[in-house]
């Protein structure tokens, strides 16, 4: 090997090496600079700016006079950084000295792994202003400790219409997904029920955004983003609801089913359950709901912050009833004798009976040609109301008059089919009213065909699929086949007492902003007109009359009302529901002259509507005409 | 006296040394060691501004080193090369005895690396020194056999350089280990090593690197840094942020660049060691393409310098001291560039004249110092 030469050679191969390694570098720089530039530029954008939001707070909600029924309150919390436990342990000891708390317990909360890694963690709740503004005052004292002011809701009424309130919860991941292009967060809460639920767009607010520019270990730079946007609060939602109505209905309905409890049922021998029950005032020329009472209730704060596994689990225990069941949308009872009303209606149209066709009621009707498992119908109680027409046969509730229209439109189904049903669809039964709360059960008005096809589709649970003259029988009763919620029992009378005016129920009047200036109404859906058959006067008569003669079924429940100057017109309705005790109704509506409200109340288990729903309806009654009102009082006897 | 410039009797020498320094090599390093001055000052300036502190803090004290690192490198310059040959046992003695030393409680500990001495208000980085002493003890054994390395001088000349090496990984300072191995492969493809050699040498270090990971002699931080650099997409919060970050400022550098002090990334200290290991990444978003671009062509403008030297030089030994100088820089400017393109894994490694810090500076100028020295002294 020549030695002069070799290291030329191997000179070479090191200046190739070297410049390979050069062209490496600057393919990656013009890689990086030029093609890929965009995307890092905004990868160091993205670094610079942090966006903060502030929750806006709710909007309330208030009653139709504009009583605060949910507020907001504000607790101040206190959050420390993960690191400061480590890089300053005396702002630590300072902090749990402040807050009365022992080092290990702030250690422990700081140590959660349920916060991000990268937000202060949240220590102390709800602490006193005085902490709060020492610790803004003193930040110096308190690097990197936060306080935060929170919203929660808070109900100056306690339990009061806690079922149309509804509550708030957080907004879980999976909604999130759907939400986040409606400017929703991680932490945001959204409406879960009621009028929180249903009017989540007008109470939820527009949350602050402020851009903040941070440099690499999260420290806040001096430096101009724009102007921060200050968070907007929510719209407050003015019900339909009346305060006083509404705790007028509650304690009506807590009275009169705490009463049943103490009262013997009849045909067991056992004292009434009266487990539950709803109540709803109405106003019919607009639909406006002026209460909606569900027993058993709840208190809605319990729902505040989220609610506890172990509270859930006891209020989702069947012996305690399901209080966050709305019983007045979500309770499907069979309407009872209150169905007689549509019955009637149904016969006018008709021609099946005018005003004047008498039936003999010796307490039994027959079915001729009997082909069926029970031929026999008798009136409750065995009584015999003699020779009765439609006003007389509504107020004393002859069962016996009513089974002979069964039949009769059984007899003439070729010409009128399903007549009763149909009537009964047209005042809104067997549908949801479409109130905007969650949940609302549409109740349910068989034909012949729905249960043919449910005995089809479901054999087990529908044994029987043939429509028989009984079926036509029962149903003519409020029996069978046949369920209503309470507001939609409401919604009918009130259609009828107005003379066909059909309003669907609302229970949002406007929308106001913070200041309590309207700024918007919440518009009403179109009415429709019913038109009612020639002779419905006799039905008007006819509830009247169960009122206010001495034979109606509502008579005893409304002795010493005045009547005279404020008359009303009703139903009672007991159902029957076996095994369990009968279903207590009771539907009501007036002043007849100029109808301005309608009353109904469904009792659980209770016993005979005229005997214990109609007196908890009087005491409503009594608050409405702005009587004082007394203790509920069951009437005696009674037969429907 | 020998060759000062000026003096009378000796100018018409031709073979003068003072006629023939590399004046394009000197100026190509100042403009370097100005630029990397500036790059010092806008990595720093807003940080110590925050902190109430002179903004110029870092940029007076890089000063300082660049005019010492001037200073040695005329110094080494001027005493002819060989003197340095002749005198290698004992400069290698030196080194290995400051970087032993360094271990002990005399040297100082910072951020886990036990790799400084404290002289008065700086530290002293005796790495740094032992590469260039490598570089000419290397150069003086393998130049004393003319192209003849057989297989034990290729073992003797591995233990000159390793042993160092060792010292230098122990601190442990991975980063310019690696540096050493740079110079000796360097040295022994120009010395004349077999490819033979040079294939079991590569082996050996594959071999190395696999059994320094089986056995976990590598500390777990390091394994974790070059884990960012196999996947950086992975973990951005921990290890592969430093490379995340790096990458985010040269890329949104663009072609022009944010502008002198002008970088997000660099103001708002998104890039961690950004004064000394990622000093690159102020030039990527401050200066651009263009700047980035200017720099490594002012790198390549020493490196082909350094090599001409090399090609140039009157003797064995001079070559081999500016390949091994050469090695240096290329291992140096390619680990720390790429590893801030996220090219290279990252290794803590200064730039050369950019980086700030007082011995590397220092070691770097020295280097140059023996480069312009081989160049100069060709005709004599």
């Amino acid at each position: 090997m020549n030695a002069g030469e070799t290291p030329a050679l191997r000179l070479s191969v090191l200046g190739i090496v070297v410049i390979s390694l050069f062209a490496a570098l600057f393919s990656r720089l013009w890689y990086l600079q030029v093609m890929d530039s965009k995307t890092f530029l905004a990868a160091a954008k993205q670094n610079q700016v942090q966006i903060v939001y502030e929750p806006a707070p709710r909007g309330r909600i208030l009653d139709r006079n504009g009583a605060v029924l949910v507020d907001n309150r504000y607790r101040f919390v206190v959050s420390l950084p993960r690191q400061s436990v480590t890089q300053h342990p005396d702002v630590t000891t300072r902090v749990a000295a402040l807050l009365n708390m022992s080092l290990d317990d702030v250690n422990k909360r700081v140590a959660d792994p349920r916060y991000s890694q990268y937000k202060p963690v949240p220590i102390a709740d709800d602490v006193t202003k005085d902490v709060a503004i020492q610790i803004k005052e003193q930040q110096d004292e308190f690097p990197g400790v936060e306080v935060t002011r929170v919203a929660e809701r808070v109900y100056p009424n306690g339990a009061l219409a806690a079922h149309v309130l509804g509550n708030v919860g957080q907004v879980t991941s999976d909604e999130l997904k759907k939400l986040r292009k409606d400017g929703y967060r991680e932490g945001d809460e959204i409406g879960r029920a009621g009028v929180e639920r249903a009017y989540e767009k007008y109470l939820r607010g527009e949350p602050g955004v402020t851009k903040l520019a941070v440099d690499a270990t999260g420290n806040v730079l001096p430096v101009a983003l724009g102007p921060p946007k200050r968070p907007v609060p929510g719209r407050d939602v003015q019900l339909t609801i009346d305060a006083g109505v509404q705790r007028l209905a509650e304690d009506s309905l807590a009275q009169g089913l705490e009463a049943a409890r103490n009262t013997t049922d009849r045909d067991s021998g056992k004292k009434f359950t009266a487990p539950a029950g709803a109540a709803v005032v109405l106003n019919p020329n607009d639909g406006s709901v002026l209460a909606l009472a569900s027993y058993p209730t709840y208190d809605p704060t319990v729902f505040v912050g989220g609610i506890k596994q172990a509270v859930f689990d006891e209020m989702s225990k069947k012996e305690n009833h399901f209080p966050l069941n709305d019983r007045a949308i979500q309770g499907q009872y069979p309407p009872g004798s209150t169905f007689k009303l549509f019955t009637s209606l149904a016969a006018l149209d008709k021609g099946i009976i005018d005003p004047r066709t008498t039936v003999d009621d010796q307490g039994k009707f027959t079915i001729k040609n009997c082909l069926g498992e029970q031929c026999v119908y008798r009136n409750a109680g065995g009584l015999k109301y003699g020779k009765v027409n439609l006003a007389g046969a509504l107020t004393v509730s002859s069962d016996v008059f009513f089974y002979q229209l069964g039949a009769t439109f059984w007899g003439q189904r070729a010409k009128a089919p399903d007549a009763m049903q149909e009537m009964a669809r047209t005042f809104g039964l067997g549908s949801r009213t479409g109130i905007p709360l969650l949940g609302e059960q549409p109740g349910r008005v068989w034909t012949p065909a729905d249960k043919k096809r449910a005995h089809e589709q479901r054999p087990k649970d529908f044994p029987f699929g043939n429509w028989q003259t009984g079926d036509n029988v029962n149903l003519a009763i409020g029996q069978g086949d046949l369920a209503i919620t309470p507001l939609q029992l409401s919604s009918a009378y009130g259609a009828f007492a107005t003379g066909g005016l059909f309003a669907q129920p609302r229970i949002a009047a406007r929308v106001l902003d913070p200041q309590s200036r309207p700024v918007a109404d919440l518009p009403m859906a179109p009415t429709r007109q019913i038109t009612l058959p020639a002779g419905s006067d006799a039905v008007r008569q006819g509830l009247q009359l169960a009122i206010s003669d001495s034979k109606g079924t509502g008579y005893p429940a409304f002795a010493g009302f005045p009547l005279a100057s404020f008359p009303i017109a009703g139903k009672t309705g007991t159902a029957q529901v076996p095994p369990l005790q009968d279903t207590a109704l009771f539907v009501s509506y007036g002043p007849t002259t100029k109808p301005q409200y309608v009353v109904t109340v469904v009792m659980e288990e209770a016993g005979f509507g005229g005997s214990t729903a109609a007196p908890v309806a009087r005491r409503v009654w009594e608050g409405l005409v702005g009587a004082p009102p007394g203790p509920v009082t069951l009437a005696g006897g009674g037969a429907d | 006296m020998a060759g000062f410039p000026g003096s009378p009797g000796r100018r018409a020498n031709p073979a003068a040394p003072w006629h023939h320094v590399d004046t394009t090599l000197m100026a190509s390093v100042v403009a370097i060691a100005s630029l990397g001055m500036l790059m010092v000052y806008s990595a720093t300036h807003k940080k110590l501004q925050d902190a109430g502190i002179d903004s110029a803090t870092y940029l007076k004290r890089q000063a300082v080193f660049v005019l010492l690192g001037v200073g040695v490198m005329i110094l080494v310059a001027s005493i002819d090369y060989r003197v340095y040959r002749d005198f290698a046992p004992v400069i290698y003695v030196g080194g290995m005895t400051l970087l032993l030393f360094v271990l002990t409680p005399l040297g100082s500990t910072v951020r886990g690396t036990q790799a400084w001495y404290q002289v008065g208000p700086f530290q002293l980085q005796p790495s740094e020194i032992a590469k260039v002493v490598v570089i000419v003890c290397g150069s003086t054994y393998a130049a004393l056999h003319r192209g003849e390395l057989d297989g034990r001088r290729v073992a003797v000349l591995m233990a000159i350089i390793g042993g160092p090496m060792a010292i230098v990984y122990l601190q442990p300072d991975l980063g310019t280990a690696l540096v050493f191995v740079a110079i000796l492969m360097g040295l022994l493809l120009v010395a004349g090593a077999k490819p033979r050699h040079l294939g079991i040498v590569v082996l050996l270090g594959v071999f190395g690197v696999v059994t320094v990971f089986q056995l976990g002699v590598i500390k777990q931080y390091q394994l974790d840094r070059l884990g960012a650099f196999l996947d950086p997409a992975h973990d951005q919060k921990q290890s592969a942020y430093n490379l995340h970050q790096s990458t985010i400022a040269i890329g949104s550098g663009g072609i022009r660049g944010k502008g002198l002090f002008k970088g997000s990334q660099t103001n708002l200290s998104y890039v961690p060691e950004q004064r000394t290991d990622f000093i690159f990444t102020v030039v990527g978003e401050e200066l651009g393409l263009l700047g980035s671009a200017l720099l490594l062509v002012l790198f390549a403008i020493v490196v082909w310098r350094t090599w001409r030297a090399a090609a140039l030089s009157k003797d064995l030994y001079g070559t081999l001291v500016c390949v091994g100088v050469l090695a240096m820089f290329v291992f140096q400017i390619f680990e720390n560039v790429g590893m801030t393109m996220g090219i290279m894994p990252i290794t803590g490694i200064p730039l050369p004249f950019v980086s700030y810090g007082g011995s590397a500076t220092l070691a770097s100028f020295a280097g140059i110092g023996l480069v312009l020295n081989v160049y100069m002294r060709r005709f004599s």
